[in-house]
C-alpha cells in the first residue's frame, strides 16, 4: 500500500503564450519508510514535483493520492490541513521566523493544528530535544549557527509527527561539517521509521537515500526502485 | 481557534513593538482622531453642565422685557433711542395679563459696597418684592424685604452670598450695616450661593434694595428691565400675551415696529446650540480627517509589512496556515496598531480633560470614549482588510521563493 501515489501528473504553465510543461506525465508511488532523493538539473521540474508532493501546488491534470485522500481535488483549506498534519517541510534557507525563539518556531504548526498551549510546549520541547537543541530553546534564529537553525527547522517539521518529511536542498546553505550533521539527523530519522523525500542536485547527498528518482524536462528519466531508465 | 487568536495577537503585538517608531508614526493619525473626538466630547459635556446651571439661574419660566434683544442684530443706535422701561408697566402688566405670576422691575447699576475698611465694586439692583420669585436663588438667612419696606423705601438690603464671605468672613451679617455708594443700608437677608453665570462672572456679589430707596438715593433713570414670571408650560402663550400688552402700553400702531424686546432663556439656548454645533462640527471634521488619513497610513504600512514578510507568509502556509489564518494574523496586526493608538489618544485626552476641569467642571464622557476606541478598531479593520486579503491570497510557492 503506497503512502503517496501520483498518476499521470501534468503541470502546464503558459508563459508569454508559450506552453511550459513543468511536469510532463509523472507517475510515481512512494511507500512508507522510504528515503527518496529527487535529482535533476535546474528546470527539470524537481521543485515543481516537490511542491506537488508537498501539497503547495495542484496538478493541471492527473491524480494525486496521499494516504488514500484525493489531493488533486482538494480546496485551499483542505490542502493547508494536509500540509499541517501530514507533511514536514525543511527548506534550504531554513525559513524560521526571525523574531520568534527556537521553541516558538517549532510551536507554530501546532498552533495551526489548534493544540492547546501546554501540550504545544511539551511537544516542541520533545522535538527540539530530538535534534539535540534542548539547551537552545529560547534562542532566536540570529543567535544560532546555520546548522542549529536547520535543526530547529527539522524539529519544526517533526513536531506534528507527519507522514513524510520533505526537504529541499537541506544542506545547500551549510558548510560541509554542518551538512554532515544534518544528513546524520535525516539518516537517523529514516532509521526510526520516517519517510523522507529530499530534493538535491548533489550526488553525495543523494547517496544517503535508498531510492533515487531523476527528472529531466518534466519527465522521470530514472528511478532506482523501478529501474526505469 | 482560540489558540490561533492568541498566537495572532501576540505575533501582532511583537511585530508592532519591534517597529516602535514606524508603528507610532503610523498610528499618529488615529491618536489625533481619538484625542480630538474625546476632547470635544469632554468640552461639550462641560459646557452643557455649566450652561444648564446658568439657564436655571436665569429661569426657564421668566420673560425679560427690556429695550435690548439679548442676541439681536438691530443697529445699536436704533435700540438706544427706544423708550426706557417704566415702573408703572409693572401694574399694567399685572392687571392685564392672565399669565403673569410675578412682575418685578429691575433697576441695575454699578456701585461700591463698603463696610469698615473693606470695599468692593459690584452691581446693585433696585426692585420690588416680586423679585425673589423671579430668581432661582432662595433666601438663605434672614428674609427678603417686605411690601412695607418697599413702599416706605427703607434702607434695607438683601445681599449675595459672596458679600457675606467678603465683609463678614462667613459670620451672620443680618442686622449689620453696609454702605452702598456711601449710603448706609441694613442687611436683612442673604441669598444662597449660586456660582458663576456661564462660567464668566459671579452673581454672588450683588446687593438688592427696594425700588423706592434705589430711586430716591441713586437714580430714577438708569438701566431698567422687567422680569415676569409665568407658568413654564405656558411660556409661549404668555410671551404672545405680554407682547401685545406691551405694544398696547407703548401705544404702537400696527404698522409701527416694536420698541422693546421680550427675552427668555430660549435665546441663550439657540445661541448655545449654534456654538455647540460649531464645536462638534469642528471636532467631527478633525476626527474624520485624521481617521481617514490615519487609516490610509495604516493601510500603507500594512502593505509594506505584507511585502516585507512575504517569505514568512509562504512558510506559514507551508506549515499549515489557511488563508483565513493569514488574513486574521495581518488584520489583527492592523487592529492592534489602531487599538493601541486609540488608547494612547484616550489617555492624552484624559490628561487634557483633567487640566480643562480646572477651568470649568467637565468629565470625559464614558460612552464617547468607548465609541472612540470602537471607531479605532473599525479603522483598523477597514484599513487592514485589503493588505490582509492580499497576504492571505499570496501563492505559497512564489512567497517561499521571494527574496
Amino acid at each position: 500500500m503506497s503512502l503517496i501515489n501520483l498518476q499521470n501528473i501534468y503541470k502546464i504553465y503558459h508563459v508569454g503564450g508559450e506552453e511550459v510543461r513543468a511536469l510532463d506525465g509523472v507517475d510515481i508511488s512512494i511507500f512508507e519508510n522510504e528515503y527518496l532523493a529527487i535529482m535533476g538539473p535546474s528546470g527539470s521540474g524537481k521543485s515543481t514535483l516537490m511542491n506537488m508532493i508537498g501539497c503547495l501546488d495542484t496538478p493541471t491534470t492527473g491524480v494525486y493520492e496521499f494516504e488514500n485522500e484525493m489531493v488533486h481535488i482538494m480546496d485551499d483549506k483542505q490542502l493547508a490541513s494536509i500540509r499541517n498534519r501530514k507533511i514536514g517541510f525543511v527548506f534550504q534557507t531554513f525559513n524560521l521566523l526571525p523574531k520568534a525563539t527556537a521553541q516558538h518556531n517549532v510551536e507554530i504548526p501546532l498552533v495551526y493544528a489548534n493544540i492547546p498551549k501546554t501540550e504545544r510546549l511539551q511537544m516542541s520541547k520533545k522535538a527540539l530535544a530530538s535534534v539535540g537543541l534542548e539547551d537552545r530553546m529560547l534562542h532566536k534564529p540570529n543567535e544560532l549557527s546555520g546548522g542549529q537553525r536547520q535543526r530547529v527547522a527539522i524539529a519544526r517539521a517533526l513536531v506534528n509527527n507527519p507522514s513524510i518529511i520533505l526537504a529541499d536542498e537541506p544542506t545547500g546553505n551549510l558548510d560541509s561539517k554542518s551538512g554532515k550533521e544534518i544528513m546524520g539527523i535525516f539518516d537517523s530519522l529514516y532509521n526510526e521509521g520516517h519517510t523522507i523525500i529530499m530534493v538535491t542536485h548533489e550526488d553525495d547527498i543523494a547517496s544517503h537515500a535508498q531510492r533515487t528518482v531523476k527528472l529531466f524536462d518534466g519527465k522521470i528519466t530514472e528511478d532506482s526502485k523501478t529501474n526505469i531508465k | 481557534m482560540i489558540s490561533i487568536f492568541f498566537e495572532n495577537f501576540s505575533m501582532a503585538f511583537s511585530s508592532v513593538l519591534s517597529n516602535k517608531t514606524r508603528s507610532l508614526l503610523t498610528a499618529l493619525g488615529i491618536i489625533i482622531g481619538v484625542f480630538s473626538v474625546t476632547l470635544m466630547g469632554t468640552l461639550i459635556s462641560g459646557l452643557d453642565r455649566s450652561f444648564e446651571g446658568s439657564m436655571s439661574m436665569l429661569g426657564r419660566d421668566i420673560l425679560y422685557i427690556s429695550r435690548y434683544e439679548w442676541f439681536g442684530d438691530q443697529e445699536w443706535w436704533e435700540v438706544r433711542n427706544r423708550p426706557r422701561m417704566k415702573i408703572e408697566y409693572v401694574n399694567k402688566i399685572k392687571n392685564k395679563s392672565r399669565y403673569a405670576l410675578a412682575v418685578a422691575p429691575v433697576m441695575q447699576r454699578g456701585a461700591e459696597l463698603s463696610s469698615k475698611e473693606d470695599n468692593i465694586r459690584t452691581e446693585i439692583f433696585g426692585t420690588n418684592i416680586d423679585y425673589i420669585k423671579t430668581i432661582s436663588a432662595d433666601i438663605k438667612e434672614g428674609r427678603f424685604f417686605s411690601n412695607s419696606d418697599d413702599r416706605k423705601g427703607r434702607r434695607v438690603t438683601v445681599v449675595g452670598h459672596g458679600i457675606k464671605d467678603v465683609f463678614f468672613k462667613g459670620k451672620n451679617p443680618i442686622g449689620e450695616n453696609i454702605k452702598i455708594d456711601g449710603e448706609k443700608f441694613r442687611i436683612i437677608g442673604v441669598l444662597e450661593k449660586q456660582g458663576k453665570f456661564l462660567g464668566l462672572f459671579s452673581v454672588d456679589n450683588q446687593a438688592i434694595i427696594p425700588q423706592g430707596a434705589y430711586m430716591r438715593l441713586f437714580s430714577r433713570r438708569g438701566w431698567t428691565r422687567l422680569s415676569v414670571k409665568v407658568p413654564e408650560q405656558k411660556i409661549e402663550e404668555a410671551k404672545d400675551e405680554i407682547y401685545s400688552i406691551m405694544r398696547q402700553i407703548r401705544g404702537l400702531k400696527p404698522n409701527q415696529k416694536d420698541d422693546f424686546a421680550i427675552n427668555q432663556t430660549k435665546a441663550f439656548e439657540k445661541q448655545y446650540n449654534s456654538i455647540k454645533i460649531a464645536i462638534a462640527g469642528t471636532g467631527f471634521f478633525i476626527t474624520m480627517l485624521s481617521l481617514v488619513v490615519g487609516g490610509i497610513g495604516i493601510m500603507n504600512i500594512m502593505f509594506v509589512s505584507v511585502t516585507e514578510r512575504t517569505r514568512e507568509i509562504g512558510v506559514r502556509k507551508a506549515i499549515g496556515a489557511t488563508k483565513n489564518m493569514i488574513l486574521s494574523q495581518f488584520l489583527m496586526e492592523a487592529i492592534t496598531i489602531c487599538l493601541a493608538a486609540g488608547i494612547i489618544g484616550l489617555i492624552f485626552a484624559y490628561i487634557i480633560s483633567l487640566i480643562i476641569n480646572n477651568f470649568f467642571p467637565s468629565t470625559m464622557p464614558l460612552g464617547l470614549s468607548i465609541l472612540a476606541v470602537l471607531m479605532s478598531i473599525i479603522v483598523g479593520v477597514v484599513s487592514g482588510i485589503i493588505p490582509s486579503y492580499k497576504a492571505a491570497n499570496l501563492d505559497p510557492i512564489d512567497s517561499l521563493r521571494y527574496e
